[in-house]
């Protein structure tokens, strides 16, 4: 991917990475099995698996828009996954992972870059208002959402309970 | 359930909230026994530290008993009297790994929130704003406490409730700090501060072997407590501290100092007056004379182990920690490191924080808990709530 060619590009592609303390193949199996991504990007969309390559998500955006679109994985390397959208895609877009033994005995690099191409529409209007969560959040949360999974089974949460009142289960 | 919850710059109240639900496998629920105000509490409610939100519990300090055990849980049971760490830790993580438990690489549910401000997101912490986690605090009749295997400590029954309390943060705090020191046969520890942390700080450097504890403060009764364990005790405001210090250690300076003060310490003169006008205008949230004269005071190559919290401090003399060839330790506290070794110099009887314990309320006095907490009202060291 080579966002960075794009200055006014930039805010809609976003590259980030972890290391996590585990061998990078079964990081990539815990990637791709089936509940990880409803799980990881639930801050950011909602995920269905449909079989081993595509999935379908959807998002409420701002104004009051749903955006939906289907991705498929096409390329499956060990150190590699990439996947792109389907067509009829609200929000074309594409994605990759990448893995890279960490140095030492710290694990794997875990690299995550996506990319949106909203059509002419949509873009004129900003990332701010085609997403609530911008790609650079969407990235890093999912990473570290990743990471705890991969390390402790589980992600961290506050919900229903961030605070007694506003967001709370008493809502 | 009833909590105590931050509604806005010094304004904090009791109200009913939703009792606290298991969220994640390795999730207990505890029934609050003790908890209590800590020093950092009141950075949150001056506003010093942003991302609070209106109806946030707050509290990191505290102890009771286990009520109810995510399906994943297998060390804890109910029934299980224990302490907590303020810091929420997984023990998996590379940190953890290592003993770093306040910098768990797992814990933090916003993430997003911390990145931006420190580089990387530092473990969750109970009732400290949404940029620490935003988890819900113990000063209420129930706390969820994630990741209860590693973060729960079973206290042993010869321990106090009121003691197990402060092994949750001020006796882990100041026990890290003094550790920070590295203690050799001979030297002299200064400590600045004279609160739950600094207490502690100065019993820890005992129990470590220090040849001389000495404590600053302004408070006569928090520096008659210091005195009580052992320390010799300056007050601040009637003398010149550095050239004490110097007199007192023949000249060389304190091997290592300890700040235990952060970021409201209070300061005379000229430096008060800039420092004061900066914070007011929210130019700059930290006031740092006790830092910058454990710096001037510390001996040449010595320790300089800093506990008080701070915001993005300017106006930092760097030039200290260099020419003078100084080593700047610090962290928030790694709790989990220090609990089990704290509970037995509790049992020994080597370790006696529940004197800081002065003045004890039910949940529903919390606010004049806090209130007699932040102005030291009636000696006020650490206000304890009971629900
Ligand atoms: N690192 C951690 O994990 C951790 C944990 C707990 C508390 N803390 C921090 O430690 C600090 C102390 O906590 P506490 O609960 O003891 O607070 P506290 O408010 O009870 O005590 C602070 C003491 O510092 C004294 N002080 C103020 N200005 C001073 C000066 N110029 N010189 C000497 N003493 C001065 C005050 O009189 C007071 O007695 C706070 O900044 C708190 O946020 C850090
Ligand atoms: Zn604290
Ligand atoms: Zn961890």
């Amino acid at each position: 991917m080579n966002a960075a060619q794009d200055p006014e590009d930039l805010d809609l592609a976003a590259r980030a990475a972890v290391t996590i303390g585990r061998p990078a193949d079964a990081l990539r199996l815990l990637w791709l099995a089936p509940d990880t991504l409803p799980r990881i990007m639930s801050h950011f969309a909602d995920v269905e698996p449909i079989d081993e390559r595509v999935a379908q998500w959807s998002m409420e955006a701002p104004l009051g828009r749903t955006l939906r679109w289907r991705t498929q994985i096409e390329e499956k390397a060990s150190d590699h996954l990439a996947w792109t959208s389907l067509d009829g895609a609200d929000v074309p877009n594409a994605g990759a992972l990448q893995f890279a033994p960490a140095p030492g005995d710290r694990g794997t690099e875990v690299t995550l870059d996506v990319r949106f191409d909203p059509p002419g529409g949509l873009i004129g209007e900003g990332v701010a208002k085609l997403f609530h969560v911008v790609p650079r959040e969407m990235v890093l949360k999912a990473l570290y959402n990743f990471r705890a999974l991969a390390l402790t089974g589980e992600i961290p949460t506050t919900e229903p309970q961030p605070a007694a009142r506003n967001g709370g289960m008493d809502k | 359930m009833r909590a105590l919850c931050w509604n806005g710059v010094n304004d904090l109240r009791v109200e009913t909230v939703a009792d606290p639900k298991i969220l994640n496998p390795k999730d207990v629920i505890l029934k609050v026994g003790l908890s209590t105000t800590c020093g950092s509490d009141l950075h949150l409610i001056d506003g010093l530290i942003p991302t609070m939100r209106e109806g946030d519990i707050l509290g990191h300090e505290f102890m009771g008993e286990v009520v109810e055990v995510g399906a994943e849980v297998t060390k804890v049971k109910r029934g299980d009297r224990v302490v907590v760490p303020s810091f929420v830790s997984c023990g998996e993580c590379f940190h953890c790994a290592q003993e770093q438990y306040s910098l768990c690489d797992t814990s933090h549910p916003k993430p997003e929130l911390a990145e931006p401000i420190l580089g990387y997101p530092t473990a969750g912490i109970y009732g400290y704003s949404h940029a620490f986690g935003g988890y819900s605090g113990a000063h209420a009749e129930y706390v969820r406490v994630p990741f209860a295997d590693v973060d729960c400590f079973i206290v042993p029954e010869d321990v106090s409730d009121e003691t197990a309390l402060f092994i949750s943060d001020a006796a882990p705090t100041g026990y890290m700090g003094a550790d920070f020191c590295n203690i050799q046969r001979g030297d002299i520890i200064a400590v600045w501060g004279c609160g739950g942390v600094g207490l502690m700080a100065q019993q820890s450097a005992m129990i470590m072997g220090a040849e001389g504890v000495i404590a600053i403060d302004r408070y006569p009764e928090r520096l008659a407590m210091a005195e009580a364990l052992g320390a010799v005790a300056i007050d601040y405001t009637k003398v010149d501290v550095v050239e004490l210090l110097k007199e007192l250690t023949g000249g060389r300076g304190p091997d290592a100092c300890i700040d235990a003060v952060g970021m409201e310490a209070s300061g005379q003169g000229m430096e008060q007056a800039y420092d004061r006008v900066k914070q007011a205008l929210y130019l700059e949230t930290d006031r740092g004379y006790a830092l910058r004269q454990a710096m001037m005071a510390c001996r040449k190559g010595g320790t300089l182990s800093v506990l008080g919290v701070y915001g993005l401090m300017d106006k930092f003399p760097m030039g200290m920690i260099i020419n003078k060839g100084l080593t700047l330790r610090s962290a928030q506290q790694h709790g989990q490191a220090y609990v089990p070794r704290l509970l037995e110099h509790a049992q020994r009887g080597e370790l006696t924080p529940a004197p800081l314990a002065t003045h004890r309320f039910s949940l529903e006095d919390g606010p004049k808990g806090y209130d007699m907490f932040k102005h030291k009202t009636d000696g006020c060291l650490r206000a304890v709530f009971a629900p």
